[in-house]
């Protein structure tokens, strides 16, 4: 008697897709704490055989105990899902969508895969597409193609921000060996084949760096025209990393402040100074400028690829803490009460100095405002 | 309708107790001066994949409309409101350790508190009970979250 191969649930079949698009997407019942519009459709590709990578701090760790579908992504369970029962939903719900993102794993189909998902979501739906690339799995050529089937924008995980904790970290680990000089030829060659503003790296705040290791990181992204996304280290259980503290709030507030003054206003590395450890010790700048940072609430949104709109389109509501822990980052526009709050984790008064002795004038902003 | 329980779509309410029809919470008299609370299988489900329960401990006393409890789910976080005033003198031990039993028997296993009130014969009015009212009630919650899109289809 003949016998039919049993089912692999794997890409470009089948895929995982984050809780919260799950819920948009009426694959699942649920709700958010607070009231706000949310678009953002994340998916993974799915193997049985998972990701070939070991990073010491993912849920998906080759070597992190479990079958690849019994780890969690992120903490929160990824539901998996047909791409074709994925790409029905996102057609009939794309009034609502805001930004799609196909996140690969190190997989060596990872690539053919992701080609024809893109595929299959272009035949149907329109909203601007991302790919959270695998540099490991990729040429110039290949990202070319991403973007003739119809990508905009590019994410590199680059996540560790300097060349020794991305060794420590993701190279000499059991199953590791991603290298830190591929994730750069990757950066670069996704900024000349998607262009100013379409490329962004992934960057953790938490894992072992200094304040001025990831200023030192905002500028050079600055200066390229590329965006730095930053995200908040949130230990996964069984990770090896799973007993690592989170970033302080106060230290990631002021990573977010910091991090949008470059981007945004202009700032160099001689607007900070830094204790001998790397610390933020001051913000060179005049306080009014600061403070209508801070007033805005832009600085404490979520990083995320935008909608077509400009707005942000990538928006991961509670993607790095859970709903009873205080915001991380905001998927919506901070309100006063919420401001309140993050002035309170921010202790500007500690980093800015007074009225009187801040200098007259103040950088020039160095992005074009319409690219939000 | 069979029983004690009524249908309407695809759940199944029991219907020989009362309903606190804005927060979605049973109460189940168990004896003159105790009542049994617990989630109705709606209530449950609109909050999403549980993550964890918190209940007040044993020998609080809550009034009505006060929190006995926080309920987290995958992206939600929110208190769970006394239905009627009283004292906590049960938590629910299977719920507290497994909270996906609140959403898998919502009305048996996954109960959450027994309160000792004197208070249900004064604020029963608040509560909804019987068959025809409860089903009515549970019928328009349901095209209510529908059209909010919070329940999966
Ligand atoms: S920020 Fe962009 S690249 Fe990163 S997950 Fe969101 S859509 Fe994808």
């Amino acid at each position: 008697m003949l016998r039919t191969a049993p089912e692999r649930f794997e890409s470009p079949e089948w895929v995982r897709i984050s809780m919260a698009s799950a819920i948009v997407l009426r694959f699942r019942s649920g709700r958010f704490s607070r009231d706000f519009p949310f678009g953002g459709i994340n998916l993974l590709l799915q193997y049985e055989d998972g990701c070939r990578s070991d990073c010491a701090y993912c849920g998906l760790a080759r070597t992190r105990p479990g079958t690849y579908t019994e780890k969690s992504f992120i903490r929160v369970d990824w539901p998996l899902v047909s791409t074709d029962d994925l790409v029905e939903r996102m057609a009939r719900y794309e009034s609502a969508l805001t930004r799609l993102c196909i996140s690969m794993v190190t997989h060596g189909r990872a690539y053919a895969d992701t080609c024809e998902i893109i595929r299959r979501i272009r035949r149907r739906v329109q909203t601007p597409l991302s790919v959270l690339v695998a540099p490991p799995t990729l040429t110039r050529e290949r990202l070319q193609h991403f973007k003739d089937l119809g990508a905009d924008m590019i994410g590199v995980g680059l996540d560790a921000v300097t060349e020794s904790l991305f060794r420590r970290l993701r190279t000499d680990v059991p199953a590791g060996g991603l290298r830190w000089s591929n994730y750069w030829q990757v950066i670069s060659w996704g900024r000349e084949v998607f262009g100013p503003w379409k490329v962004n790296c992934h960057t953790l705040v938490g894992l072992g760096e200094s304040d001025r290791d990831l200023v030192e990181l905002f500028v050079r992204l600055r200066d390229r025209q590329i965006y730095a996304y930053l995200f908040s280290f949130n230990p996964e259980p069984d990770s090896r990393m799973g007993l690592h503290p989170k970033a302080p709030l106060t230290r990631w507030r002021r990573i977010q402040l910091v991090k949008f003054l470059v981007e945004t206003e202009g700032f160099g590395m001689e607007h900070f100074r830094f204790h001998e450890d790397g610390t933020l010790a001051a913000i060179a700048a005049p306080r009014a400028l600061v403070e209508q940072a801070v007033s805005s609430g832009l600085p404490f949104l979520t990083n995320g690829c935008p909608g077509a709109d400009g707005r942000p389109g990538c928006t991961r509501p509670y993607g790095s803490y859970r709903p009873s822990e205080p915001f991380r980052d905001y998927p919506f526009v901070p309100t006063p009460e919420d401001l309140q709050v993050i002035r309170a984790q921010l202790a500007l008064d500690e980093i800015l100095p007074s009225p009187a002795t801040t200098p007259a004038g103040g950088p020039v902003p160095s992005r074009p405002p319409e690219l939000g | 309708m069979s029983g004690s329980t009524v249908r309407v779509g695809r759940y199944e309410l029991m219907v020989d107790r009362l309903y606190d029809p804005e927060h979605h919470l049973w109460v189940l008299p168990v004896s003159d001066t105790r009542v049994r609370v617990g989630f109705d299988p709606l209530g449950v489900e609109v909050n999403g994949t549980l993550a964890q329960l918190v209940l007040a401990p044993l020998g609080t006393v809550v009034r009505r409309g006060e929190a006995f409890g926080s309920l987290e789910a995958a992206k939600f976080v929110g208190p769970l409101v006394a239905p009627v005033s009283g004292r906590v003198v049960a938590q629910n031990p299977v719920a507290l350790s497994n909270p996906a039993r609140i959403e898998q028997d919502p009305y048996g296993e996954g109960w959450l508190v027994e309160l000792e009130t004197t208070e249900l014969p004064a604020e029963r009015a608040y509560l909804l009970e019987g068959a025809e009212r409860i089903a009515l009630w549970f019928r328009e919650r349901v095209e209510a979250y529908r059209r909010e899109g919070v329940l999966a289809e």
